[in-house]
């Protein structure tokens, strides 16, 4: 019999859909039970006993929906918004994305020392710390109808990080791909700077197009095939496709001149299918052995992450002279990690470089994702409980 | 009761429906875009410079951003929007729906529908807004 994908992929879709539903009744973390449902495929569990292999189709379709991602973040913002975002927002992702991927790195490293691989798994892990989870951070300020400078702060420095995780992601394995630093700096100009030229041209082909087309069911396929081929493009031209596809969004955004709905919206639909995607096959990847055998580095990586960030934010809100209350709470803020790391961490099991230790990756990510989301928005109300921004009077039920 | 055609030019319509069109400059903020539009009691406003349309706002989607704290779930596009405030020009419609002053309005019922619009601009000649074919005051007419 030949190798059953579809079966294998609408099973994992629909057992975590099903989950899902679940969860909204029992009010569950959403993510959580969908990277359960991808657990109980996996070869530990059913996936071992009806003989369902995770083949080299998962690696398309994580590079497809991680596509898709980059595609929004870099649409989601023009030039000028960046500009109005201030100082406080822009210097306190700084901090929080270098602060978290310097402790971790360093952590990491001095844990695995004389380890083969190590510092390629501790750069790995260093660059996974860096996004967050915009959702949670959301669902939470919503919940407690939270205002004031930490919320507007935490809900900038969110929705930054995440473009700013891809790219140091991409810078990664750009770096990785090259034999000697001379050898990886040459690779790296050639795929960043085709990354930038072929997505800036793609980008302005979409809105080119974009603005001769009246009818707006055409949108969501002119938007798809602009990202698959550009995605292709990047592949046999050696760039990197996340760059790429950000380049994409953002020039694809400025040069249609408005507030994106026609090029986004359509996609921003399929998000949800993206996230359902990410966790169920970062489940189905779920090894127990490995996952026990790198339990110590889930601490470790949990621990720095969070201390990173805490102190990076800190130092670059004194920085920036933000106001008492982001400089004390906005770290716990930012604690949540979801989506973008799993999805970014599933992709580098289709790297050569992390074939030894993508799983390992992979696991570690998993695990520490679900201590986050147990755990995030906890850190996240008492930051903004402690910075006086909620009150339980207004709370939605 | 059955719904009459309209046989009447957009001019004619105009000058028997005068209806004010909303319009907003560029770096308007949301919160003065909808209290324009509550004020005309219009679901549209186009956002003008020079004399030109240069787009359209509706007016779910700029409440749909002005109360993104009431929302359980936002984009990253809709947490840049709200935390950067944006203004008319980076929330605009580029490619928005017109009539001309020659066109019959029983030919252009179809377009406000297709593309959801209740106020459409009517542009002269030169390209200048000259007035709004209001849905509801056209189905008023219609059905009388």
């Amino acid at each position: 019999m030949s190798d059953p994908i579809f079966l294998h992929l609408g099973l994992l879709l629909v057992t975590g859909l099903l989950f899902s539903l679940l969860a909204a009744r029992f009010n569950l973390p959403r993510i959580a039970v969908y990277a359960l449902a991808g657990l109980i495929w996996s070869q530990d569990l059913l996936g071992g006993v009806f003989n369902l292999q995770l083949g080299n189709w998962s690696g398309m379709l994580t590079q497809t929906a991680l596509a898709l991602i980059a595609y929004l973040i870099g649409g989601s913002v023009t030039a000028r918004q960046l500009k109005r975002l201030g100082n406080t927002i822009v210097f306190c992702t700084a901090g929080e994305v270098l602060g978290a991927a310097i402790m971790v790195f360093v952590a990491v490293w001095l844990f695995l020392s004389g380890q083969a691989q190590a510092l390629l798994v501790a750069a790995a892990l260093s660059v996974l710390a860096a996004s967050t989870a915009p959702a949670a951070t959301v669902a939470v300020i919503h919940e407690y109808r939270s205002r004031g400078p930490l919320t507007t702060s935490l809900l900038g420095v969110v929705a930054l990080d995440d473009a700013v995780g891809i790219i140091l992601f991409s810078l990664l394995l750009v770096v990785t791909t090259g034999i000697s630093f001379t050898g990886a700096m040459s690779v790296a100009a050639v795929e960043v700077g085709g990354a930038l030229l072929l997505g800036a041209v793609m980008g302005w082909a979409l809105a080119f197009f974009g603005n001769r087309v009246r009818n707006p069911h055409f949108f969501l396929p002119m938007v798809l095939s602009a990202i698959l081929l550009s995605q292709g493009l990047a592949q046999i031209w050696h760039c990197s496709p996340l760059l790429t596809a950000m380049t994409l969004g953002f020039v694809g955004r400025a040069t249609y001149k408005s507030g994106g709905e026609r090029l986004l919206a359509p996609v921003e639909y399929l998000e949800e299918l993206v996230f359902l995607v990410f966790f169920t096959l970062a489940g189905a990847h779920f090894n127990l052995n490995v996952l026990l055998g790198g339990a110590e580095l889930v601490v470790i990586y949990v621990l720095a992450r969070v201390v990173g960030k805490i102190a990076g934010t800190n130092l670059m809100a004194r920085f920036t002279d933000a106001p008492p209350a982001v400089r004390r709470y906005i770290g716990l803020g930012v604690v949540p990690q979801a989506g973008i790391a799993i999805g970014l961490a599933l992709s580098l099991l289709n790297h050569p470089a992390f074939a030894d230790t993508g799983l390992l990756i992979v696991n570690v990510i998993l695990a520490s994702t679900l201590i986050y989301e147990l755990l995030g928005p906890f850190a996240t109300r008492y930051a903004l409980r402690q910075a006086g921004e909620i009150s339980e009077e207004g709370r939605y039920d | 009761m059955t719904e009459r055609i309209i046989t009447l030019s957009v001019t004619e319509w105009l000058q028997k429906h005068p209806a004010m069109l909303v319009s907003v400059s560029p770096d308007t903020d949301i919160l003065d875009i909808v209290r324009a539009m509550l004020a005309h009691e219009s679901r549209d406003a186009y956002v003008i410079e020079n004399g030109r349309v240069r787009g359209h706002l509706s007016f779910n989607k700029l409440v749909n951003h002005l109360f993104s704290h009431d929302r359980p779930v936002h984009s990253h596009r809709q947490l840049f929007a709200r935390v950067s405030a944006a203004t008319a020009e980076e929330l605009m419609d580029p490619h928005f729906a017109y009539c001309r002053e020659d066109e019959q309005i029983n030919q252009i019922l179809h377009r406000q529908l297709q593309c959801d619009v209740s106020d459409l601009v009517v542009l002269a000649t030169d390209n200048t807004p000259i007035g709004v074919i209001k849905l509801t005051e056209v189905v008023r007419e219609s059905l009388q």
